[in-house]
């Protein structure tokens, strides 16, 4: 076990709040968890050295922080500041059939819902979902009352200064036919490290609209996860957007519990330097008729690196299932790595599946016919690459994020060209 | 003849895709203002042509010249060449999903001005010029904000060709099969743009297989391709004798030779 781990167990011994009994079950699984190496599936090409020696501490003093502009947003505002939830920055009056509150301040039949709904949805085999389990410092808890369509987004905000260590943690439930759209973002201002994990259960018929932004790029290690549970006839879209760091690592859990659920998942990541980012996809198709879309696209430079992981399970009982995963890698050095990893399994007979994975340079026949328009070959290239990206970028639902992410992923491509 | 300076000359052109020679001594003079078509039955070497003046990868030359307003395009790369005068309308334009077709149009625009020494385009005006060009070819205005020719049908995307050309008002128009897979409507729509780029210093090779496309597209001059090589060169009448008697002719010239010595 590693000195880092044996510490947090200690940290969460400390902690005796209303998640008491969850925290006690997760320090015991943690306490029988082997630290991970390089022979550990889970992460192989993605090495814990950045945790282990990362100086990060839990920060108590006050720091105002506020999460960046993004023009006609006007998102209800959801800000944990070194993980400490500041309620000052959340709207005075919230819509109707929306309720957000610390879990720590509900009362009766609602706390006792809310602890039993906790670390439900995220699987247990999560070593940092655990961490976070034993950790987290402020839990919000988000609901949407049955059939109420929320119109504005909720953005949750999860800001670091310099050296902070943090553990956010978040619960969404929305009731039958209701729809909401949430935004995950992570900002961090170096020599940080937190973990930050959502979940989300999906009532029947209701639709959720998903963004998570793993922005933080240099010393950072931002470790998180996003898990959704679809009930019958329930949807989701969900759009990932990644920067690497020192460490950059996500999980995310679909899970068909209902009939005829949809579920689409966009996610794209721009590496450079010596970054590292590292999505791990599930998709478990437990009940019959579901749907599933899932493109993962990744660009990756200098000496950076991608891992991938996108795992369909169909169970014996999902019989017509839908479901298709694509991912596209391009490389744009030698020295870049990208480390990808499609798996598909499938116990039912009636089911349509595809996937597949290609590692590829830039498509020559469009960059002949930019050419012969008189486009020099090099910018061909920066336009088809980000292209390659924009095409995701084109489905967001939400036209302000798409707006705002647009101009910062081809800043984030220029520098990577120059590099 | 007049004694203008030629536009384009190919002397003796030898080409080869995969070691295999497809062009075997090509020769062609055009000058400003012509309008040449080239015809001839598949395999003729017709699209080589187009691929091998703008310098597609993997086509070769094995011998032969050619001069874009004298000087040798052989020492241009493919970008160099489409500043210096040369369109290529593809048979089948490439889909670039993900790059917009107005961001595509003002990359290439820009690109040659600059190769021009003249002053970038603001991209207000440029938006009036894309959207006039739009209406011209009869595409709707959304067509820019799509991605490149991404789910276009087959009539959309030959004229999306011709909207790049009438923005970029190139020197030298190569308009490889671009009748092939359209209806007489959107026939109607490209012949019609093209005609209203003809002008005395701006010139055309028409590819085709078809005559159809030259009722709409009066050429100067004909020339028949067959084997990689100009076998026959005539006025516009040549191409209604090709319609009459089709290119079965031409495998069976030398058989009909022998006969009548």
């Amino acid at each position: 076990m590693s000195e880092w781990l044996e510490s947090a167990i200690t940290r969460a011994q400390d902690v005796n709040d209303w998640l008491a009994p969850k925290r006690a079950n997760a320090v015991e699984l943690l306490s029988n968890t082997n630290w991970p190496t390089r022979k550990t599936e889970a992460w192989r090409y993605t090495p814990l050295r950045s945790v282990e020696r990362s100086n990060a501490k839990v920060i108590t003093d006050v720091i105002g922080l506020s999460p960046v502009e993004v023009t006609g947003l006007s998102a209800i505002e959801l800000v944990f500041v070194n993980g400490k939830y500041d309620a000052s920055q959340l709207s005075k009056i919230l819509p109707e059939g929306l309720s957000i509150s610390l879990g720590q301040d509900l009362e009766g039949v609602q706390k006792a819902e809310a602890l039993d709904v906790f670390s439900t949805i995220k699987p247990e085999r999560h070593l940092f979902g655990l961490v976070n389990d034993a950790l987290a410092q402020d839990v919000i808890v988000i609901s949407v009352t049955e059939g109420v369509e929320i119109t504005q987004p909720i953005r949750i905000s999860s800001l670091l200064s310099q050296g902070a260590e943090s553990h956010t943690r978040v619960q969404v439930s929305l009731a039958e036919g209701s729809r909401l759209t949430v935004i995950e973002d992570v900002q961090a201002s170096g020599d940080t490290l937190n973990t930050a994990f959502v979940e989300y259960d999906i009532a029947k018929k209701a639709h959720l609209e998903h963004y998570r932004f793993a922005l933080q790029t240099g010393s950072n290690v931002a470790i998180g996860g996003s898990h959704f549970n679809l009930r019958d006839h329930a949807s989701m879209h969900s759009t990932i957007v990644a920067f690497g760091s020192d460490l950059s690592r996500l999980d995310t859990d679909i899970i068909h519990a209902g009939e005829f659920a949809d579920a689409k998942l966009n996610a794209m990541y721009l590496l450079d330097g010596k970054e590292l980012f590292d999505l791990h996809a599930t998709v478990e198709h437990a009940m019959p008729n579901g749907t599933t879309e899932e493109n993962v696209r990744c660009i990756v430079a200098d000496h950076a690196r991608a891992v991938f992981n996108g795992r369909i399970h169909i169970h014996r009982d999902a019989q017509k299932t839908l479901a298709e995963l694509n991912n596209r890698n391009l490389l744009m050095s030698n020295t870049a790595e990208i480390n990808t990893k499609p798996e598909l399994e499938i116990y039912a007979d009636d089911v349509r599946c595809a996937h597949g994975a290609t590692v590829a340079q830039i498509d020559k026949q469009a960059l002949y016919y930019l050419q012969t328009r008189g486009v020099s070959r090099s910018k061909a290239q920066v336009m088809l690459n980000f292209g390659f990206i924009n095409e995701l970028i084109d489905l967001m639902p939400n036209a302000a994020l798409a707006e705002w992410i647009r101009p910062v992923i081809r800043e984030r491509f220029a520098q990577m060209e120059v590099n | 003849m007049s004694n203008t300076k030629s536009l384009l000359t190919i002397e003796d052109l030898y080409a080869s895709v995969e070691e295999k020679q497809i062009l075997k001594g090509l020769s062609l003079d055009i000058k400003p203002g012509e309008v040449h078509a080239i015809m001839g039955p598949n395999g003729a070497g017709k699209s080589t042509l187009g691929y091998v003046l703008s310098g597609r990868d993997g086509y070769a030359v094995d011998d032969g010249s050619v001069t874009l307003n004298g000087e040798d395009l052989f020492e241009m790369e493919t970008e160099e060449r489409a500043r210096a005068g040369l369109f290529l309308a593809f048979q089948y334009p490439v889909e670039i999903p993900g790059v917009s077709n107005l961001e595509f149009l003002k990359a290439s625009v820009d690109a040659q001005r600059e190769a021009r020494g003249e002053d970038a385009i603001t991209s207000a005006d440029f938006l009036k010029e894309a959207k006039a060009a739009c209406k011209q070819v009869n595409l709707p205005i959304s067509f820019l904000k799509r991605g490149v020719n991404e789910g276009f049908s087959g009539g959309e995307k030959k004229r999306n060709e011709l909207m790049q050309m009438l923005l970029l008002k190139p020197q030298l128009c190569i308009l490889d099969e671009t009748d092939s897979g359209l209806d007489i409507d959107a026939l109607q729509v490209v012949a019609e743009g093209v005609n209203s780029q003809r002008s005395a210093d701006r010139s055309f090779i028409v590819v085709t297989h078809y005559q159809r496309l030259l009722d709409y597209i009066k050429p100067d001059f004909v020339h028949v391709l067959s084997d990689g090589k100009i076998v026959k060169s005539g006025d516009a009448s040549l191409a209604h004798e090709l319609e009459a008697q089709g290119y079965a002719w031409l495998q069976k010239e030398p058989a009909e030779d022998e006969l009548e010595g």
